[in-house]
């Protein structure tokens, strides 16, 4: 039997933060922006990118300097290097897209704690080149979008009777005020993660086997 | 031991270089988006052809005078108040002879989605249009409001909210008008 790990492929190493290590469905990290910006689908989709940004470019700068920092201060570096980019990502927000960022609010500058950056430049970028690493942070990254844009759709046309600020129904639909409300987060969460890792697991030989 | 020293230093000091330049370089857009929101808050409250706003040079809440072709066209007053979730920031706006409230305009605020955070929508915040300036403001619950006895009608579920919009108007608004009054002849 060939050993897969030896030839991870760039199509494999991105796809597997969409689907086999989905940070939000299946690795459970940075569950703070998950459950609190996800009220529409728009906040949803500024949140994964903004962590996008700061992802690839942590990754990008700890694989290339990996050798250089001494193992003592590696985590306040990462820190450091994290908190600047985070910081340039609230900037830009401010100055180009400053509705979003109204409404994203502290949760821009909270991306310096989300555990898929600092889990990622430690699990992944530290122990490979800067060009897979790049293929990670972006694979993660995609994941993350799309699961808070699947959140952030869900609860927007549950709760808000609209997508992307587009009503869709009619005057007589009473929006489900809970949804947009923070159990509205954990219900939907819950849900799509059952879901996803049902689907997942469908698909899987190796867990139909076990 | 020497070497973790200059990384880290040498890490905080490219980091500090960085934001520093990023900061300089995007700081007069985030100012110029600051007063641009201001700007078209107080233009749907105080509204004109060509309306230009200054602020006026007071002591305690921040006074706007809004002209329109040389005309005093009204006062807007911001106006903060303890909400439910955080500090809310309104601005209201005033007729020319300080009697009426022309608008209200919610500049900041975190309250609940759906709940405290209706008081932007229209329904009410409009509620306010017409109300009597120098008199304080009533909220009342589930009944029709009697806008004769400058009454406003609070958000079903959201009473916190409604009342500390209201409150906070009547502790800053009537003193904002004595500092105009005082101050304009």
């Amino acid at each position: 039997m060939a050993d897969t790990t030896v030839h991870r492929s760039i199509t494999t190493e991105f796809m597997k933060g969409i689907v086999r290590d989905n940070p939000v469905f299946v690795q459970v990290l940075g569950m703070c922006p998950v459950l609190a910006v996800t009220t529409s689908v728009a906040n949803g989709i500024g949140m994964g990118l903004a962590t996008t940004f700061v992802l690839v470019f942590s990754t990008l700068i700890a694989s290339t300097v990996k050798g250089g920092v001494p193992p003592q201060v590696r985590i306040p570096v990462y820190a450091v290097v994290i908190a600047t980019f985070v910081t340039i990502a609230d900037l830009v927000l401010k100055a180009f897209f400053p509705p979003l960022s109204a409404s994203l609010g502290p949760y821009v500058p909270l991306i310096v704690v989300n555990c898929i950056i600092m889990g990622r430049v430690e699990a992944f970028a530290t122990r490979n080149r800067p060009g897979l690493s790049l293929v990670d942070a972006l694979g993660m990254g995609a994941g993350f979008t799309l699961s808070l844009m699947v959140l952030g759709a869900v609860r927007e046309i549950l709760g808000s009777g609209a997508l992307l600020g587009v009503a869709l129904f009619g005057e007589g639909f009473s929006p489900m005020l809970v949804m947009i409300l923070p159990p509205g987060a954990f219900l939907t969460l819950g849900v799509l993660m059952a879901v996803f890792n049902a689907v997942k697991a469908k698909n899987d030989p190796v867990l139909i086997r076990t | 031991m020497k070497k973790m020293i200059i990384v880290l230093t040498g890490v905080m000091v490219l980091s500090g270089l960085v934001l520093a330049g990023t900061f300089a370089s995007l700081a007069d857009r985030i100012e110029a988006n600051r007063i641009a929101a201001l700007y078209a808050s107080l233009e749907r409250i105080l509204p004109g052809t060509d309306p230009v706003y200054e602020e006026l040079d007071v002591e305690g809440p921040t006074i706007y005078r809004a002209t329109d072709a040389g005309d005093i066209t009204g006062y807007a007053v911001r106006i903060q108040a303890q909400g439910y979730a955080g500090t809310i920031t309104m601005l209201v706006g005033v007729s020319p002879d300080l009697e009426t409230i022309r608008g209200v305009e919610f500049v900041e605020q975190v309250e609940t989605p759906g709940l405290g955070g209706r008081i932007t929508e229209p329904e009410f915040r409009r509620q306010f249009d017409g109300l009597d300036a120098d008199a304080p403001i009533d909220y009342v619950l589930n009944i029709e409001p009697d806008r004769e006895e400058n009454e406003i009608q609070a958000i079903s579920g959201a009473t916190i909210t409604s009342r500390a919009v209201v409150r906070g108007i009547n502790a800053t608004l009537e003193p904002a008008l004595e500092t105009i009054r005082r101050q304009v002849p």
